[in-house]
């Protein structure tokens, strides 16, 4: 019953958000302001009967509903609450639906805030959102419908939700991945309704700022947190592995970190406006063929799981339709929107466009390496393989450009700067090369250039900043906090390499076979095996290695504890590794094959400043939130003042 | 048998050394080895299992393929003899850095070539609009 409510309400939702695709439209065409009104309803209704769908998906969960086929392929009766709850959104067909309810929430909450007074342009933005909505509504009811059943036939105890999948990390990574994607759908939207409206205003770029820092403060939270539980759960020590997977959420992130700083462009000064509407329109597509990449499985992937090729094509439909669509449009209307563009090349605002196409630039070698492998197999010219060594060699050099440009830009006046005052700008540079070139002296392995672009481009973060602070030490609390976002997020961006360069070049590892007794001295850490014992969990068994670990000066400091787990429910194996923190290193042992009757292949490893790599992405959220925040309060301010200055005007608005 | 061969020589048995004639020249230090070995294994890939590398990977053949690293830096091969050996062996797509050759020509300069001509683009128009706004601005002087 339940199930088939949900279905129903789906049903329903898909009929207002075609209604409301048109309808908003229409009304703009034939400046029909009584069926405008229809806009909140359809709106409400969309959302709540959205809403209302997703409920019952996740009721069929906690009742344990196996006749549901989703639910009967992604619990049992032995999850955990927690689990069955996020297990909504741990396969295709739920979160397709959690995607679409967010997109609806967030579309809602724009229409019905009053802090938006441009209503045409909300009027478009909702039409343009309806129909992304209705698209992804119609390819779940007829290739993905989350409530179908598996009658008369359905396994008593569920199938179980995929083992690596039971971590914390499911419940914080794909719901911040989709609210980034989300917002970049909003951000979408609304660059698809300035170009409909033939004009980006300085207002409707006030609008848009906002949505693009809570779009990339999530995109930055997905990242961190995927790379974050990679690290923990896959179980051989490494953050990033350049898989295709990894890049389809990050090639979106690198253009979103461009778009943001364009919106800045567009809505302080007042120009670079088709460039911020193009971004819009590149995020989101990339997004999508994201989401492609992930759901057809048409790429091999360690983080793939819910692929199916019969989506692919679905979804590639939608991608094309979405994205010839609004190409086009762009390509019809983009020569009417005028900007100011008044700056000299020494200007901030040049800058700031030289690290926005660096950025750009790096997100579209990453979708190439990605996929060319695919596209060799394609044309039959044989079969590469194209992975860590490439992407390194080539995004470590344009992250360096981009570092260059992040340091300097917030020195630089806007418009114009007299070239004497990229003088302090120049000593800077020089102080980061000397410490660079000190510190990989220190190390006496020789020249490593990879190592010399890491400090170097974290040094000189490092002095721009400060410099900025000691620039910015008259202008009192105020004239602090209103470039506190700013400074924060570059700090943890400045925290992210120092952390990334670190692991990468100063990490000591062994690989080794070890048993009860055994030990091994690693970075002056003594690890020694003391004994192997078998643990039993709820949902998993475990074989558990107790390594007692010791300082230099033979200080006992714990016991790391990795583990094989073995699933109850499908006997799936995966180990865990037992990872001992501070913040300035971590000690990581996981354990592998069993060579003998006591004996294990051991990897210990020691990586110093690991948890700065995500300590960094914190710090880059905080800034993202903190600029959106005040961004959204500026917003209401202005209504404010406007609603104070002239009531009778707001009042017909507000009937309108 | 091959694992037996790994696990002997990452227990870093110096007899192991002894018993293997010197083919490639070079002598390394134990601490050499492990440290070209562990690169090697990162830069190839597990020709079983899944977008991993061979350092990664669990599977048996990549344990053995460890194990013939290790197996041919102990008899003094160089980094690139031992890659193209096992490219010999498993076909280009066991390397994760493809080779530079007329078809990844574009995989290796596009990014370069990317980056002149959206700067190049984008300076002509900044140009072109400057030139714009101030024949505009002296038309109403």
């Amino acid at each position: 019953m339940i199930p088939e409510l949900g279905l129903i309400l789906l049903i329903i939702s898909t009929v207002s958000s075609l209604l409301l695709a048109i309808i908003p439209l229409v009304a703009l065409y034939t400046k029909n302001h009584y069926l405008f009104s229809y806009v909140k309803t359809l709106t409400g209704l969309m959302t709540l009967t959205i809403t209302a769908s997703i409920l019952c998906l996740l009721i069929s969960f906690i009742t344990d509903d196996f006749s549901v086929a989703y639910v009967a392929n992604h619990s049992s009766t032995q999850l955990a609450l927690l689990y069955k709850v996020a297990a909504v959104w741990g396969s295709h067909e739920g979160s397709m639906l959690f995607w679409v309810v967010a997109i609806a929430i967030w579309g809602c909450i724009i229409v019905f805030s009053s802090k938006y007074r441009d209503r045409l342009f909300i009027g478009r933005l909702i039409a343009i959102l309806a129909s992304v909505i209705a698209g992804f509504n119609l390819f779940m009811l007829f290739t993905s419908n989350p409530f179908a059943r598996l009658l008369p036939n359905f396994p008593i105890e569920g199938r179980d939700l995929n083992p690596i999948l039971q971590d914390i990390g499911l419940i914080f990574h794909p719901p911040l991945l989709f609210l980034g994607y989300v917002g970049l759908t909003v951000t979408f939207a609304a660059a698809i309704a300035a170009l409909l409206g033939g004009k980006l205003t300085r207002t409707h770029a006030s609008y848009l700022r906002p949505w693009v820092l809570l779009a990339w403060v999530f995109l930055t939270g997905g990242n961190a947190f995927g790379s974050w539980w990679a690290y923990n759960e896959l179980g051989w020590g490494g953050w990033w592995f350049w898989d295709p997977v990894e890049n389809a959420s990050f090639i979106p992130w690198l253009v979103a970190t461009a778009l943001l700083h364009s919106v800045v462009l567009s809505h302080r000064r007042d120009s670079f406006k088709v460039t911020t509407l193009l971004l819009c329109l590149l995020a989101f597509s990339l997004s999508l063929l994201g989401t492609f990449l992930v759901r057809s499985g048409i790429v091999q992937s360690v983080h793939a799981f819910a692929s199916d090729p019969t989506r692919g094509m679905s979804i590639l439909f939608l991608l094309g339709v979405f994205v010839c669509g609004a190409l086009t449009l762009f390509a019809l209307k983009a020569n009417q929107i005028k900007s100011e563009l008044n700056f000299t090349l020494v200007s901030r605002d040049s800058v700031i466009l030289l690290g926005n196409i660096v950025l750009v630039v790096a997100a579209i070698s990453v979708l190439l390496g990605t996929f060319y492998p695919l596209l060799f197999e394609l044309l039959d010219i044989g079969t590469l393989s194209v992975g860590a060594p490439y992407f390194n060699s080539i995004f470590i050099p344009l992250t360096f450009m981009a570092v260059l440009l992040m340091g300097a830009a917030p020195l630089i006046s806007w418009k114009r700067e007299k070239f004497s005052a990229l003088r302090p700008l120049i000593v800077l540079f020089i102080i980061a090369l000397a410490i660079a070139e000190t510190l990989s002296m220190l190390t006496g392995s020789g020249f490593n250039v990879w190592l010399f672009l890491g400090a170097t481009s974290a040094t000189w973060l490092l002095l721009c900043l400060a410099y900025l602070l000691f620039r910015l030490r008259h202008q009192g609390i105020e004239g602090l906090a209103r470039k506190s976002a700013m400074i924060i997020a570059h700090l943890g961006v400045a925290i992210s390499i120092i952390g990334a360069t670190s692991v990468s070049n100063f990490e000591q590892q062994e690989l080794l076979r070890m048993g009860p007794a055994q030990g091994k001295v690693v970075a002056g850490y003594t690890f020694v095996y003391e004994d192997t014992v078998n643990v039993d969990e709820k949902s998993y068994t475990a074989i558990q290695a107790n390594i007692r670990v010791t300082d230099t000066n033979d200080n006992f400091i714990g016991y790391i504890t990795p583990q094989r787990q073995t699933f109850k429910t499908n006997a799936m194996e995966v180990s865990k590794a037992g990872i001992m923190r501070n913040i300035f290193r971590d000690l990581y042992v996981s354990s592998g094959l069993q060579l003998s009757d006591t004996e294990y292949l051991i990897r210990i490893s020691y990586k110093p400043l690991a948890c700065w790599i995500w300590l960094g992405g914190l710090l880059m959220m905080l800034g993202g939130t903190i600029a959106a925040l005040t961004g959204l309060y500026r917003l209401r301010v202005q209504k404010a003042a406007a609603s104070n200055s002239n009531p009778i005007a707001t009042r017909i608005e507000g009937l309108a | 048998m091959r694992t037996l061969i790994l696990m002997i020589l990452l227990s870093l048995n110096p007899s192991a050394m002894a018993a293997n004639p010197m083919t490639g020249g070079i002598t390394y230090s134990q601490d050499q080895i492990r440290d070209i070995g562990f690169e090697i294994s990162y830069e190839l890939r597990c020709p079983m299992s899944i977008n991993q590398n061979l350092f990664d990977s669990q599977a048996p053949i990549a344990n053995e393929l460890k194990a013939q690293i290790f197996l041919m830096l102990e008899q003094g091969e160089s980094k690139e003899a031992i890659i193209e050996f096992l490219v010999q062996r498993y076909g280009e797509k066991i390397k994760y850095q493809p080779s530079f050759s007329a078809a990844t020509a574009m995989l290796w300069f596009g990014p370069l070539f990317l980056l002149l001509i959206i700067i190049a683009v984008a300076a002509m128009l900044i140009r072109e609009q400057h030139k714009h706004q101030r024949t505009n601005g002296n038309s109403y002087e």
